[in-house]
């Protein structure tokens, strides 16, 4: 199987007053392509700090964190740009939609900050999201289901390798959350990404092949 | 506690914004204060003058040209009831000082009892001083004025009256008990020795009366009118000084207005800022409300900081604006004393009440500023001040009202400006510019909202036009505030724009107006004081050298007089028609050679007017006036009307020999030289000056340096207009940076998000830079408009309402483009700043869960 992302010992540490504290501490793990992992722990325990690393929008003080061939450790900011704009698609917890953008906007948002029009991919995506007759709708439009399947369709727009969701159901009550956790699924499958699922709740785990859980910035067990 | 957390936290995080908006506040009030001192003193000088100068005065006897001595003899039998008191007010220069003083001729004997003058004990009893007075030509010396030229009894004084140098002894030094910087450029001497230097022989120029105690001033009046004869007026002296000021007048209320402009601006800036700062902290302050705030600690929070803004930008506007007076006080004191004969101008001096209204207008305008806000903020429930703003286009309604309202301001002011002045003021001309200024205030929003519909649309396009797009919608989405932003960018501009306009407009207008009149080829007049105000005239001995010089049909002397046209004071001109028939000058309003006029106007005993004399009384050509002259009525009929910038308050102008024939010979103010063809001019002035000797204190200018001069005079008064039109751009681009540091702190959410999903710094830049650009680029194109639309006003409306000057409408089209574009770029560059701080966040810091 191919390797989408790599972590080779990685650590990241936050200073908190005067002491250092370690988020991350020698954590290494594999996703591969297609691949669907599950990051499981309490709150704190590392694993918006993993994605974070992945994503490109944090750097490790030690190892390295490879995507898609780069390593995002020692990439400059061009790299770091590119790879976003290629290979990580986003998911957060509190939906983090552009306000003043409609819902075709947003989700067409990742294409035009790479100069790219691809309004047909844009249709398809609003189309299996099941929000073709919200497109024209502001964000505070929607309730939070249809804001997060609007990130859904985001997150894939630009057919990355990896999708990364960080408590993408932690807003939502449980009905839809489970909803839109198996259309994030589905929608990854067909498109052949792989998704790295940070969240909290092991029971959103299930749908996952491999579950690794943190406990205080180290990998405690993979399952 | 609440304070610290939300408003002393937040300033110490960010000192930046926080001093921005003390600045912004500084500006305006600076603006404000500065103008108004700058005219309060020029203003205060000319009242304090005319009020202390008097004396106890209740009632002075005046008449033009003067006032014949034996009517002295004639109020003889009221000497029981008051005291008469015999004053000759004329101005002559100081060489060794650069300056004009006013030399007061009074009768020593008697006018102890009217001006409290202190001696100095220094120079001996005041007897002795007396008989140095009556004596040895001595001069009294304020002690401001001796300390500054070092002056003790005994010194010689050199003085220029009507370009004659004359050496003066000083007699004394005086200290003034009241008003000292009305006394501080007075000179006082004998009525016997003011007569001699201003060849007033047998007249004084007013005759003060002094009631004893006890004595009814209207029955004195009364009596002392039947006293004397019908062409001599008898009246208060706060009378004289109210109807000569009229200039005055015109000049300070225009001047508040600028003064009331800038406040406008300040404002703006400041509601702006407030505003922003209020919306911003929405959030911060729903989530204190959820957690158990009261609406009213919240209120206090943010009126505490409303407050620590007003008072800070206040005190440091209040300071500023004493510096900026100084410079300005340069400008208006020359106008001011170009309006009246050379009065020098106090210093400036911050009159309390002046600081304590500049603070509180700081202090109101940022409560009421934070308050809108504020109201809006606690009103809402704090579930919705937590959901994110939504940020729909406009309403078609709401459109719709914004768009009848700015057209119904527009409405408004183009009926404004059609309406008469009011009293003399060109009141409804102003608020017309005002409604001009709401108007654009009020489209601001609706404008924005097309820019986005325009620019929405299909998705996609090439990655520069995307931040673009990214920009307006953001803009769109918090469009009160960039509106808000949009509308102070435009008002600064427009303000910039209008008064370039008038300022180009006036300056070409004159410079044509120069060209086509000032046709000698030298111009002799007496020594000018630094300020380039003409003092005093010169002496008939002058003309007749010129005359024998050059011959009689070459020369041109202009005098000037007093006379009353249905009441009110007016400038009786002449000059030399026959010289300047063959010459030609001013030009004239129905478009004739003035060869022409003049030869006319000489055959048939007809005089000419000004422009302002013109509008003033409502004559025109063909139209017969009567001016009361010295000896009775002066009946003609106007030949034509000139352009003239120069007498506000009308002028008549006739042949000099008919002038002659009602006033005293007392000297022309100036003296023009028409050589003939093929003559050199520079010899020619060699020619005069060397033949004056040293005896006079003449200038000679040639032509080309006269209207220079002109230039330069004009430049000089308008100078504090052109530092407003500065503050009114520093303003736009302190209106745009405060915003758009706001709509950062606001956004920097979405900012990350965009890094997040792709975004590259540079692309983050683009679409901050992009917003300030775009609230530049709206705010100087609607300020450019309104901006000319105001100028016409002040052009067509306000300089003829308030001077009667017809000015062509010149924008000067460049340097307006040039405005425009200053400020776009610079809105650009200072939109570079916050892009900056877009570019050094941490995207993941932004986008860390709450939950
Ligand atoms: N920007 C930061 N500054 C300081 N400490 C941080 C920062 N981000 C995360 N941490 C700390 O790192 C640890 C891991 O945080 P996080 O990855 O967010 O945990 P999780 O997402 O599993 O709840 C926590 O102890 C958190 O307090
Ligand atoms: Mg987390």
């Amino acid at each position: 199987m191919e390797i989408v992302t790599e972590l080779r010992s990685v650590t990241k540490r936050y200073r908190r007053g005067d002491e250092l504290v370690n988020a991350l501490h020698d954590v290494s793990f594999t996703l591969g392509a297609s691949e669907m992992v599950a990051l499981v722990g309490p709150s704190g325990c590392g694993k918006s700090t993993t994605l974070n690393l992945v994503a490109g929008v944090d750097r490790p003080d030690e190892g390295q964190v490879i995507v898609c061939g780069t390593d995002l450790a020692a990439a400059g900011e061009p790299a770091l740009v590119q790879a976003r704009r290629h290979c990580i698609g986003i998911i957060f917890q509190a939906f983090h939609l552009m306000p003043h953008l409609t819902v075709a906007e947003n989700v067409a948002l990742p294409l035009a900050l790479d100069g790219r029009r691809d309004p047909a991919r844009v249709d398809d995506l609003l189309r299996r999201v099941g929000l073709e007759h919200r497109r024209s709708h502001f964000p505070a439009e929607l309730s939070g289901g249809e804001q997060q399947r609007t990130a859904v369709a985001r997150a894939l727009v630009h057919r990355p390798a990896v999708v990364l969701a960080d408590e993408p159901t932690g807003s939502l009550d449980s009905a839809s959350g489970a909803a839109v956790l198996q259309l994030m699924d589905e929608l990854r499958r067909q498109e052949g990404s792989a998704l790295l699922l940070a969240t909290h709740d092991e029971s959103l785990a299930t749908l996952a092949d491999r579950v690794i859980r943190l406990r205080d910035g180290g990998i405690e067990a993979v399952l | 506690m609440l304070l610290r957390t939300f408003f002393l936290r937040p300033v110490r995080r960010r000192p930046l914004r926080f001093v921005t908006t003390v600045v912004g506040v500084a500006a305006g009030i600076a603006a404000v204060v500065a103008t108004i001192s700058a005219s309060q003193a020029a203003v205060a000088s000319l009242r304090e003058g005319v009020a202390e100068i008097a004396g106890r005065a209740r009632l002075e006897v005046t008449a033009p040209a003067g006032v014949p001595e034996q009517l002295l003899g004639r109020l003889r039998p009221i000497s029981g009831d008051a005291l008469v008191v015999p004053v000759i007010e004329e101005i002559a220069l100081v060489p060794t000082l650069g300056d004009a003083v006013r030399v007061l001729g009074v009768d020593l004997l008697v006018d102890a009892q009217v001006r409290t003058l202190e001696l100095s004990a220094k120079d001996g009893t005041p007897l002795v001083v007396a008989h140095r007075m009556l004596t040895g030509r001595g001069v009294l010396v304020p002690a401001s004025l001796a300390s500054r030229l070092a002056l003790r009894a005994g010194d010689e004084l050199a003085v220029s009256v009507r370009a004659r140098r004359e050496t003066l002894t000083v007699a004394g030094v005086f200290t003034p008990t009241r008003f000292a910087s009305a006394w501080d450029r007075v000179l006082v001497v004998d009525v016997a020795l003011a007569q001699e230097l201003f060849g007033r022989q047998g007249r004084i120029d007013r005759i003060e009366i002094v009631p004893r105690s006890g004595v009814d001033e209207a029955g004195l009046a009364a009596w002392a009118r039947r006293l004397l004869p019908p062409s001599v007026r008898v009246e208060a002296p706060a009378e004289r000084g109210a109807a000569s000021s009229r200039m005055v007048r015109a000049l300070q209320f225009n001047l508040t207005a600028l003064s009331g402009v800038s406040l406008f601006v300040g404002a703006v800036l400041v509601a702006t800022t407030l505003a922003t700062s209020v919306v911003q902290r929405r959030t911060v302050l729903a989530i204190a409300r959820s957690l158990g705030s009261s609406r009213r600690q919240l209120a206090l929070v943010v009126l505490a900081e409303a407050l620590a803004i007003g008072v800070l930008g206040g005190a440091l506007g209040v300071a500023g604006g004493l510096f900026g007076a100084r410079a300005a006080l340069a400008s208006v004191r020359s106008t001011v004393a170009a309006a009246v004969r050379g009065v020098p101008a106090t210093a400036i001096q911050l009159s309390p009440s002046l600081a304590i209204v500049g603070l509180l207008v700081a202090v109101l305008i940022s409560l009421a500023a934070a308050a809108l806000p504020l109201v809006e903020a606690i009103g809402t429930p704090p579930v919705q001040g937590l959901t994110s703003e939504r940020p729909a286009f406009l309403r078609r309604p709401s459109r719709r009202r914004a768009a009848l309202l700015a057209i119904g301001l527009l409405a408004l002011a183009a009926a404004l400006a059609r309406a008469p002045a009011w009293h003399d003021l060109p009141v409804a001309a102003l608020l017309a510019s005002m409604a001009l200024l709401g108007a654009l205030l009020v489209s601001a929003s609706p404008v924005l909202d097309a820019l986005a519909r325009r620019t929405a649309g299909p998705q996609g396009g090439g990655g520069a036009g995307t931040p673009l797009r990214l920009a307006v919608a953001a803009l769109a989405a918090g469009r009160r505030r960039a509106s808000w932003a949009a509308g102070a960018v435009g008002v600064a501009v427009a303000l910039a724009v209008a008064i370039g306009t008038m300022v180009h407009s006036f300056r070409a207008t004159v410079v044509d107006w120069a060209d086509q009149g000032m046709r000698a080829d030298v111009w002799v007049r007496p020594l000018t004081a630094t300020t380039g105000v003409q003092v005093g005239r010169l002496d008939p001995e002058v003309v007749r050298t010129a005359e024998r010089l050059f011959g009689i049909q070459v020369i041109d002397p202009f005098h000037t007089a007093e006379a009353t046209m249905r009441g009110q004071p007016v400038t009786l001109g002449a000059g030399a028609f026959a010289v300047v028939a063959r010459r030609g000058g001013v030009s004239f309003r129905d478009g004739r050679d003035s060869r022409d006029v003049f030869a006319t106007a000489l055959r048939h005993h007809a005089a000419v007017i000004n422009e302002p004399f013109a509008n003033r009384f409502r004559v025109n050509e063909g139209d017969t006036i009567r001016l009361r002259v010295p000896g009775g009525e002066l009946v003609r009929a106007v030949e034509a009307v000139f352009f003239d910038y120069s007498h506000q308050q009308g002028m008549v102008v006739i042949d000099r020999n008919d002038f002659l024939r009602i006033y005293p010979d007392d000297g022309p103010s100036e003296l023009a030289l028409f050589l003939p063809p093929g003559a050199d001019p520079a010899t020619a002035r060699d020619t005069l000056l060397s033949a004056l000797g040293g005896r006079f204190l003449v200038e000679a200018l040639l032509n080309k340096e006269l209207r220079d001069e002109v230039v330069r005079i004009f430049d000089r008064t308008f100078a504090i207009t052109r530092a407003l039109q500065a503050v009114a751009v520093a303003v736009a681009v302190l209106a745009v940076l405060t915003v758009l540091f706001a709509l950062l702190g606001e956004r920097r959410r979405d900012l990350a998000l965009l890094r997040a999903v792709g975004g590259s710094r540079a692309q983050v830049a683009a679409v901050v830079a992009a917003q300030a650009a775009l609230l530049g680029l709206t705010g100087a194109v609607g300020g450019l408009a309104i901006g000319l639309a105001i100028g016409l006003v002040l052009v067509k409306v306000v300089n003829l309402q308030s001077f009667g000057w017809t000015l062509r409408f010149l924008p000067p089209w460049s340097a307006l483009a040039a405005t425009a574009l200053l400020v776009t770029v610079a809105c650009f560059v200072a939109g570079l700043a916050p892009a900056l701080a877009a570019v050094r966040m941490h995207p993941s810091e932004d986008l860390r869960e709450e939950g």
